[in-house]
């Protein structure tokens, strides 16, 4: 099974690995880096894509439970004894626990899929039958609820495009005399983004200034929007008229005020 | 003479009774380019719209008005920036009884508004039919902004249709007024 993803997207063949229960590894080659994620009779056991790779070390790293300069010393200690031993080293030092690693490995693979259904092109292949390199920890995740979850963040993502086809348009407060801000439980990235709410502030400036994709903008600002705290203002970008440009305007849009209240009237 | 012609754009989702509103005040049959409906979903009327409707209204030798209504299916879309150009505003017309066009029509209304800063009107169509939204209702569906006005409307009566227009030619002369009070 091979292809391009332009052809075929990563949630389709994720739903076929799934449902034909593949065993093997799916490679996949872009420009800007490349992926391998190995699967177990349909389900997901392991994840490499772009610079995260699936060894123990670095999941451990990038979810917080291990320093990086631990990582890097953990890592070369893994080239000799292999992911499994390493993990067990971990947990007899108390560094670790199983649940942890488990739980560090399956968020580790969750996101990986998460970015792999979201590349709108690269080089695809699958490999049967062909196991991770090197001696890593496989955890098993189930596809059906994460490809579920997925296609409802694509769709949730393409309407957001939808309500907001432009990121050069302005935002403002809406003004709710009841409501405090303060009072609000809100996010992160929303709390982040709402303290750039400024009229000289477009959506894709906020976005720059906070170093976020076009993607988080419109997820944050769509969920701002929900709740009935903003609302998108179109800056005029119009050349102002000259004060004879307005006459004549005026007199135009007149004419046709009284033309169109004179219909009917006959 | 030179006749002056200006333009206001007749916007909105599929179905939403853009033609019919043209065709209600136009004193010209409307030039529609239509094609019969390919797909069954989209069946709930015959034809559609696949580039423009053109309607007239001749206010004087010297200025006519004219009526553009675009396109409702989203690939047609490339036409809407194309009939913008140059309008003096735009209507965006909902179908108040299908609740499921309302983030079609909120979505076609900021694409306008990015296309071109004019005034902008809304209006609730199809307000004679028993399961229309209220307008009240509509307006805090569509998220729209205090100032913008939602108006309620019967594109199959040319009064209504008249009144629309007339409330967009309205909100024009009270946008230069706030432009001149700004300076």
């Amino acid at each position: 099974m091979k292809g391009n993803l332009r052809d075929f997207s990563g949630t389709q063949i994720l739903n076929l690995v799934s449902l034909a229960k593949k065993t093997g590894t799916l490679g996949v080659e872009r420009r800007e880096g490349r992926a391998a994620l190995v699967f177990q009779e349909g389900k997901l056991v392991y994840a490499a894509i772009g610079d995260a790779d699936g060894s123990l070390a670095s999941v451990l790293a990038r979810d917080g439970r291990i320093s990086k300069e631990q990582a890097a010393a953990l890592a070369k200690r893994a080239e000799r004894t292999g992911d499994k031993q390493l993990g067990l080293l971990l947990i007899q030092k108390g560094y670790v626990s199983q649940a942890d690693i488990i739980k560090s490995i399956k968020k580790h693979a969750l996101s990986a899929v998460n970015q792999f259904a979201s590349w709108k092109e690269g080089q695809f292949a699958f490999e049967p039958d062909r196991p991770p390199d090197g001696n890593r920890i496989t955890v098993p995740l189930d596809l059906e609820n994460i490809i579920i979850q997925i296609a409802r963040v694509q769709k949730r993502d393409a309407e957001l495009e939808e309500e907001i086809p432009s990121l050069d348009v302005h935002l403002r407060f809406v003004e709710r005399p009841n409501v405090s801000l303060r009072d609000l439980q809100l996010s992160k990235d929303e709390w982040r983004v709402l303290k750039f709410i400024k009229p000289e502030n477009s959506i894709r400036m906020i976005a720059k200034s906070l170093g976020m994709t076009d993607r988080q903008i419109r997820r944050v600002i769509g969920s701002l929007r929900e709740a009935g705290l903003v609302e998108l203002v179109q800056a005029r970008r119009r050349e102002p008229l000259s004060s004879e440009e307005r006459k004549q305007k005026r007199a135009l849009v007149g004419r046709l005020i009284n033309h169109l209240q004179g219909i009917g009237a006959e | 003479m030179q006749t002056q012609t200006v333009k206001m754009v007749i916007t909105g989702p599929f179905n939403a009774g853009k033609t019919q509103f043209v065709r209600s005040i136009s004193e010209i049959d409307v030039v529609s380019t239509e094609r019969a409906i390919s797909t069954e979903a989209e069946r709930v009327k015959e034809t559609t719209t696949v580039a423009m409707d053109f309607g007239r209204i001749t206010v004087d030798d010297d200025l006519v008005l004219y009526l553009f209504g675009t396109p409702g299916q989203r690939r047609f879309d490339f036409m809407w920036e194309i009939l913008s150009e140059g309008m003096l505003g735009f209507v965006v017309l909902v179908d108040s009884a299908r609740p499921e066009t309302f983030r079609e029509a909120k979505s076609i209304l900021e694409t306008f508004r990015a296309y071109a800063p004019t005034p902008y009107v809304v209006a609730a169509n199809k307000q004679d039919m028993a399961d229309a939204w209220q307008i009240d209702d509509l307006r805090i569906a569509l998220r729209l902004e205090d100032g913008i006005k939602m108006l309620p409307c019967v594109a199959t009566d040319r009064e209504s249709v008249k009144n629309i227009l007339l409330e967009l030619l309205y909100a024009i002369l009270e946008e230069m007024d706030e432009e001149e009070a700004g300076k």
